[in-house]
């Protein structure tokens, strides 16, 4: 345990506590350290600022839509792509190409393929007589990229998931259902729910702390734009902190980031085993 | 399977409804593979049957964008260092992290168990917030732009994630196992790596993998702890793809995004039934 004390020591408690000390000080530039401590400032100065605002505006939207849709989507495929026959393994095999592709990567590919003169996108769309749509021009639909290639990307990993729950359910159960003659809704909401409920809200936990990092596809594929529409937090404080050089604003608003991650985290968790309860 | 659309093969419509699973699940399985698919097939595209409306699926096949973006980007070095970084990190934290995991499963240990919820805890610290420190005093000590400076960086989200899912792991072998190998007469040590190494190998081997392939596609670090010597892949993919200046660079990215994803891709598929393990585990343990 001891080296492993050691390395998280240095490299995971230090910087956060550097952090904490660069967010209650001013930034020396020249020395490219820590300055004069000035309490709370960073702080105010921060939570003055509308862009803060408006960037925590748009990661919560992010979450909000993205979470549930790629949990309930991966359940969803997961029971399709379940169906016992001879090409099952393939397809289970195949299914996880999206989740090793590079994020940047996936962030690139949809970034051509959403192009709104030569994107495949809007020729399929025109297809069924929608469009062209400008798919990074538009806030909206720059927002509904995002979330289209963050799906696209996080689906399969909840898919592997689910399918390792919908294979670890116990089958008497099922066998014991049908024989009393249920069918196939009420199979599905009295006895397979309840007993996936705890795996869905783990799988839930899991992609959260996955996704409040998001960084790379917003990155690769709008950098923020189109405005500031898809400006996640992480975008913004790296934005302040190495192209600003506005370091003690940046920390103040990581530790902010931290504190909420940390406590959204912790009620989730408690939510999750209220819930697990009552089924 | 115990999914409820099978549990009734014997009358039609379950037949029916069985069939329609299996093809919407093919559907399904192509629909997510396309976008893999048409990056592969224009990066082999000329630039003159990029731009075209329609999209062209058929065209003369050249590998003219590899060879002239090869030469241009350096991506040969960025390719080696991410090799170098994702094996680096990846070793580094299976080791330190297994010995962590079976210490934090075995050993009582008066703080185990503050520890083992500190672990669970720093899964959730956002890099942005690792990022600015790790720059600043990477800076300080002249070590900004080095491999072993994306190791380290890499090994404060590697090192939890491998010490949780081994410790679960190794909290599911039986306890006997060492013990008796302990009273034949073997130290700790010796039962660790003559006993429990052996069979823990899958879990070892499926956690090795992802944890390098999380190190693999690694952007943030990299963006901000390098610059041009230790630069990565992705770093290079960011570049090219958030480039409005010149116009989309469609043969680039497609050329070099087919680079970073076919390794993978092949590597995934022929371990992917450790993948699949490696991940259920991690999800429903962690």
């Amino acid at each position: 345990m001891m080296p492993s004390i050691v390395l998280l020591l240095v490299t995971l408690a230090y910087p956060i506590f550097y952090t904490i000390d660069i967010s209650f000080s001013t930034f020396d530039l020249s020395t490219f350290g820590a300055g004069e401590w000035v309490g709370l400032a960073n702080y105010e100065e921060v939570l003055n600022d509308y862009r803060f605002w408006d960037a925590l505006k748009v990661t919560l939207v992010y979450l909000v839509i993205a979470l549930p849709l790629q949990v309930a989507l991966g359940f969803a495929i997961a029971f399709l792509i379940n169906a016992e026959w001879g090409g099952r393994g393939l397809i289970r095999a195949l299914f996880i190409i999206p989740m090793v592709v590079a994020p940047v990567v996936a962030g690139g590919i949809w970034r051509m393929i959403l192009d709104p003169l030569w994107g495949l996108m809007n020729y399929a769309l025109q297809g069924i007589g929608v469009g062209p749509l400008d798919w990074f021009g538009d806030p909206n639909l720059a927002m509904a990229a995002v979330i289209i290639i963050d799906t696209w990307r996080w689906t399969p990993f909840i898919v592997l998931i689910a399918t390792a729950a919908l294979l670890a359910l116990p089958k008497d159960v099922f066998e014991a259902a049908k024989i009393d003659g249920a069918n196939w809704w009420s199979t599905l909401w009295s006895i397979a729910l309840p007993l996936l409920i705890p795996i869905i809200t783990a799988t839930f936990v899991i992609r959260w702390l996955g996704a409040v990092k998001m960084f790379d596809i917003v990155l690769a594929a709008t950098y923020g734009g189109p405005g500031k529409a898809t400006n996640v937090l992480n975008l913004f404080i790296y934005e302040e902190a190495f192209r600003s050089l506005r370091f003690a604003e940046s920390s103040a608003m990581a530790v902010i980031v931290l504190v909420l991650t940390m406590v959204l985290t912790a009620i989730f968790l408690y939510g999750s085993r209220k819930l697990e309860e009552r089924f | 399977m115990t999914t409820v659309a099978t549990s009734a093969p014997s009358r039609p419509s379950g037949q029916l409804g069985h069939r329609i699973r299996i093809v919407s699940g093919v559907a399904v399985t192509l629909l997510f593979l396309f976008p893999v698919f048409w990056m592969v097939l224009t990066s082999f595209k000329q630039q003159v049957d990029i731009f075209t409306s329609p999209p062209k699926f058929f065209f003369t096949p050249t590998v003219s964008t590899y060879v002239e973006y090869f030469r241009r980007a350096d991506i040969e070095r960025r390719l080696i260092n991410t090799v170098i970084v994702a094996a680096g990190s990846g070793l580094l934290s299976i080791v330190v992290g297994t010995m962590a995991g079976y210490a934090l499963a075995r050993i009582r240990l008066r703080g185990a168990a503050t520890f083992g919820v500190l672990i669970l805890l720093s899964r959730g610290v956002p890099p942005i917030a690792l990022a600015v420190p790790m720059f600043l005093v990477a800076r300080q000590l002249g070590l900004t732009d080095k491999h072993i400076t994306l190791i380290l960086a890499y090994s404060t989200f590697l090192v939890p994630y491998v010490m949780w899912l081994m410790r679960s792991f190794f909290l599911s072998l039986p306890r006997e196992l060492e013990e008796s190998a302990m009273i034949d007469g073997c130290s700790r040590y010796g039962a660790f790596f003559k006993i429990i190494m052996p069979i823990s190998l899958p879990g070892l081997i499926s956690t090795l993998i992802f944890s390098m392939i999380l190190a693999w596609e690694e952007l943030l670090f990299a963006l901000v702890l390098t610059n041009r010597v230790a630069s990565t892949i992705p770093v290079a993919i960011a570049g090219i793809a958030g480039d409005t200046i010149n116009g989309a660079n469609w043969g680039a990215l497609t050329a070099v995004g087919t680079i970073t994803v076919v390794p993978v891709v092949i590597f995934a598929l022929l371990v992917q039934k450790w993948l699949i393990r490696g991940l259920a585990d991690g999800a429903t343990k962690g």
